[in-house]
């Protein structure tokens, strides 16, 4: 028998290097995500210069206002300064947290997102993290029969759901449950202030707006889980499993869908980032008190200010998102790590 | 006492869109205890789904007729728990462990643990193997198969070729198996690595027992590792017998093809004769008289990487080589040795460190039109002609691109034609609207080399070109290399690993080893009498066929 043995693999080499390469891991992809966020900035400021129409003319439209207001009021809101000096100021003020005054309601733009932030993330946490757990499980399910009357008709059902329009269903929602739910709003008036009582109303209010957005996201989760899933299921490893005697839902649970959920998780952080800001319809129809609610009604103004705020702030949470990804990927798949 | 395993008309056939293919035709192999037999054929002969037949591995499109009687207890009629039990017990697999057959994300100690703890020890309870118990014998295992016991934290990507297959081995050897069946153990393992794995398998095959049935492509393996060989050929077994027989004599045509296929190095009988159905051309009269120039040639050419740590890894170490016009250079080293690098550079592809590529006395151009110009006369063909043509495009598209991209004079249809004459695909006509999933690997990489001469170049450059052909087809391959540098003095540097390749078509032989090329010259010289001590490493570790004995290591 042979003693030689080829152990000059790059394994030892790759555990001495973990922590250093880990750290520069890190900051790459922070500086990354600093850098897409410092073009979100410069893109936010110029979209909204670029749209038509003097701001102090729309703010007045409805009321009348001598021309020394008009002046006043220009003169307040800076639209008159050089492009330059206006973004400077905008740079500024992000920089220490202002993100400048809404020309409608005349309040920080930064108080007004930090109290509509919650109830959205409430909204698409709920929703996410349901339509992610219902769509794997569907996806995993119609991967592993596939071809079966299940694997059609669930692939079907969610593809219809995801073409549907957010309103329509919304508002189709709306009327077949016949007011069982509230129709708007995030709380009723007249309920009392004691903590079970709020959170069981809230999650009243929460029901119909969350099923709309569930049904409609769902099948991204659950398509990209069972294409996944049956790239796997090709994989030679699984007939080593089996051949080393384990039960086919073993096979499944412990090796194959495992494996096939690591690209699920991008999509689930990347989709979180993106449904903050796809959430203006829904809570358009239902009037969650949220960052889609509070766009809608900046862009009836149209608030610059604000809407500029907004575009940061969503822009901001794909980035973050994103971010969290892929970080955590390197977390979960070592193949990840060792490239 | 009953034979380990034993086949009885052993028929599989596989339900398909187009109706019923049968794979394997009755088939009848015996095995006892610390038998070794080996199993021969091409790909779709048959010879793996018999391997997987014997524990209910094959997909359920397959229909299994006949009786596999393991241990004497027929496998199709068994019960789906006491199957789960016989699988790795009775018998374990040892697949082809390149990188799929090992879970890519979970630590290979756990993989092998894993049927420890399906499969209690007679007389203990289930399950019941504490952790540290289950650790120490891992621990064993790895040792019994040469790896350190750390190696049980790693995953299968940061673990080489060999060394995965150790893993694949240990792992067999988990659960004590009284047969091991072992599925092309050792494809896509360079040389030297290949008969380590070979040496361990037979080393711990002999040692305890087992009966092993190994499968592979080449017969040298199966000659250098088994007792008895079976040549297996459309489903059915076309020979069986003590593998010196079957070495020494085949009977059966199918069984000389694959003999010939890999050619014993100092055989004059195969020197300039690759395994070819058609006659070769004369050589060339006057050949070797002068001294040409070269065509291409290197000159103290260096590439080197920086690594992940940020130090610096010399893939090629200073490398002086010519290619003449009219002669074929085979480059042959393991990987890692540099040698795809120096093929890259040579292509401009990859741009040297230090040195120079030199195209007819001047240097290559590093940019513009005389970079396209100097590309169209050196042309790569790539190992794996079924990655190497897009899946969408005819035949007739692969092999126009080249002209299109040259913008090259002429009627684009009669040189499509004539390019793929020349890789003799013949009628020609026939081929220009077929997808390459419809030809045969032989045929794409004869589209591929078409692709190449479209060109007209003066030097191919082919890295690998039959490693992934059947046995059959990989002599014609050669045979058209050997034509094309005889009939139209094309200059080709031929990337391997295999020896035997050189000794077939080669004229000059460069060996290299971590970078540098530590000897070169004529086929005769180097491989009948190799100077460097690397040299004759490669050379004892191609097995010695037909003595049934194992290669020595030149060691």
């Amino acid at each position: 028998m042979t003693t030689s043995v080829d152990t000059a693999g790059p394994a030892g080499a790759g555990t001495r290097r973990a922590g250093t390469s880990t750290l520069r891991f890190l900051a790459g992809k922070v500086g990354a995500a600093a850098v897409s966020l410092a073009f979100v900035v410069v893109l936010g400021f110029l979209l909204f210069r670029m749209i038509p129409g003097d701001p102090v003319a729309t703010m007045t439209r409805d009321r009348p206002t001598s021309p020394e207001q008009l002046a006043r009021l220009r003169e307040r809101l800076g639209v008159d300064e050089p492009m330059v000096r206006q973004f400077l100021d905008y740079a500024g003020g992000l920089l220490r947290g202002d993100l400048g005054t809404s020309y409608i309601y005349n309040r920080p733009v930064s108080a007004m997102i930090g109290e509509r932030l919650w109830p959205t993330i409430l909204l698409v946490g709920t929703a996410t993290l349901l339509a992610a757990a219902l769509g794997l499980w569907l996806g995993v399910r119609a991967a592993w029969r596939r071809g079966s009357t299940f694997d059609r008709a669930q692939t079907g059902i969610a593809l219809t759901l995801w073409s549907v329009p957010q309103f329509w269903l919304g508002l189709l929602l709306l009327t077949a449950t016949q007011g069982l739910f509230p129709s708007r709003g995030m709380r009723s008036p007249d309920i009392p202030p004691d903590l079970l009582g709020q959170a069981l109303d809230v999650a009243h209010h929460l029901v119909l707006p969350c099923v709309t957005l569930l049904a409609v996201t769902y099948a991204q989760y659950m398509l990209v889980m069972r294409s996944s899933l049956l790239e796997e299921m090709g994989a030679e490893y699984l007939t080593t499993a089996r051949a080393k005697g384990l039960r086919d839902d073993l096979v499944r649970a412990r090796h194959a869908v495992p494996n096939a959920l690591l690209p699920t998780v991008t999509l689930v952080f990347l989709q979180f980032g993106m449904v903050v800001s796809g959430t203006v319809t829904v809570e358009t129809v239902f009037s969650w008190p949220g960052l889609g609610l509070l766009t809608y009604e900046a862009l009836r103004g149209p608030d610059l200010p604000l809407l500029q705020g907004l575009f940061v702030v969503l822009a901001g949470a794909v980035i973050l998102m994103n971010l969290v990804a892929e970080v955590l990927y390197r977390v979960l798949d070592p193949r990840v790590r060792a490239s | 006492m009953a034979a380990l395993l034993e086949l009885h008309d052993l028929g599989v056939t596989y339900r398909t869109a187009a109706g019923p293919v049968p794979a394997v035709r009755g088939v009848d192999l015996t095995l006892g205890a610390g038998d070794t037999l080996g199993v021969a054929g091409e790909s779709g002969s048959g010879k793996s789904t018999v391997a997987l037949s014997v524990l209910r591995l094959l997909p359920r499109s397959a229909t299994v007729t006949g009786r596999i009687l393991l241990e004497g207890e027929d496998v199709r009629t068994m019960r789906w728990g006491r199957l789960r039990a016989v699988r790795w017990s009775s018998a374990a697999v040892v697949f082809q462990g390149a990188m799929h057959a090992l879970n890519p994300v979970r630590r290979v100690g756990e993989q092998i643990a894993e049927p420890l703890r399906l499969h209690a020890p007679p007389g203990t309870a289930r399950a019941a193997m504490p952790d540290s118990r289950l650790r120490a014998r891992v621990a064993d295992l790895l040792a019994a198969v040469g790896l350190p016991e750390t190696r049980a934290r790693a995953y299968p990507h940061e673990l080489s070729g060999g060394q995965r297959q150790r893993v694949m081995i240990a792992m067999a050897l988990a659960c004590e198996p009284r047969l091991i069946l072992a599925d092309e153990p050792t494809t896509a393992l360079d040389v030297l690595v290949q008969a380590q794995v070979l040496n361990l398998l037979r080393g711990l095959v002999a040692e305890r027992g087992i009966g092993l049935m190994l499968i592979s492509h080449d017969l040298s393996v199966l000659a250098a590792t088994c007792a008895r060989v079976a040549v297996m050929y459309r489903g059915e077994v076309a020979e069986h017998g003590p593998a010196a027989d079957v070495m020494r004599r085949p009977r059966h045509p199918h069984t000389r093809a694959l003999a010939a296929a890999f050619p014993t190095v100092g055989d004059p009988e195969s020197r300039y004769a690759p395994a070819t159905a058609t006659a070769l051309p004369p050589e060339p009269p006057g050949r070797g008289t002068r001294e040409e120039p070269a065509v291409l040639a290197a000159r103290g050419l260096r590439v080197r990487f920086r690594d992940r740590a940020g130090g610096e890894v010399a893939a090629v170490d200073g490398v002086d080589l010519d290619l003449r016009r009219d002669e074929i250079v085979a480059l042959v080293g393991q990987s890692g040795s540099g040698k795809t690098t120096l093929a890259r550079t040579l292509l401009a592809l990859q741009r040297p460190s230090a040195g120079s590529v030199l195209f007819r006395g001047d240097p290559v151009p590093r940019s513009g039109t005389a970079l396209r110009a100097y590309r169209r006369q050196v042309q790569l063909v790539l190992q794996d002609p079924a990655a190497a043509l897009n899946p969408r495009h005819t035949v007739y598209e692969a092999v126009a691109e080249g002209p299109r991209i040259h913008r090259l004079p002429g009627d684009e249809r009669s040189r499509v034609v004539a390019a793929l004459e020349a890789a003799e695909l013949r009628p020609a006509a026939e081929f220009l609207s077929r997808l390459p999933h419809e030809l045969s690997g032989g045929q794409r990489q004869r589209v591929v080399i078409a692709g190449a001469l479209a060109l007209e170049p003066s030097v191919l450059v082919a890295d690998e070109p039959v490693a992934s052909l059947d046995a059959s087809v990989r002599g014609e391959i050669l045979a058209l290399l050997l034509r094309l540098r005889r009939e139209i003095g094309l200059a080709a540097l031929v990337i391997t690993h295999d020896l035997g390749l050189a000794w077939n078509i080669a004229d000059r032989v460069a060996v290299m080893y971590r970078g540098r090329l530590v000897e070169e010259g004529a086929v005769e010289k180097v491989l009948l009498d190799p100077q460097h001590e690397y040299t004759r490493e490669l050379l004892a570790a191609a097995a010695v066929p037909g003595t049934g004995e194992p290669a020595e290591r030149g060691v």
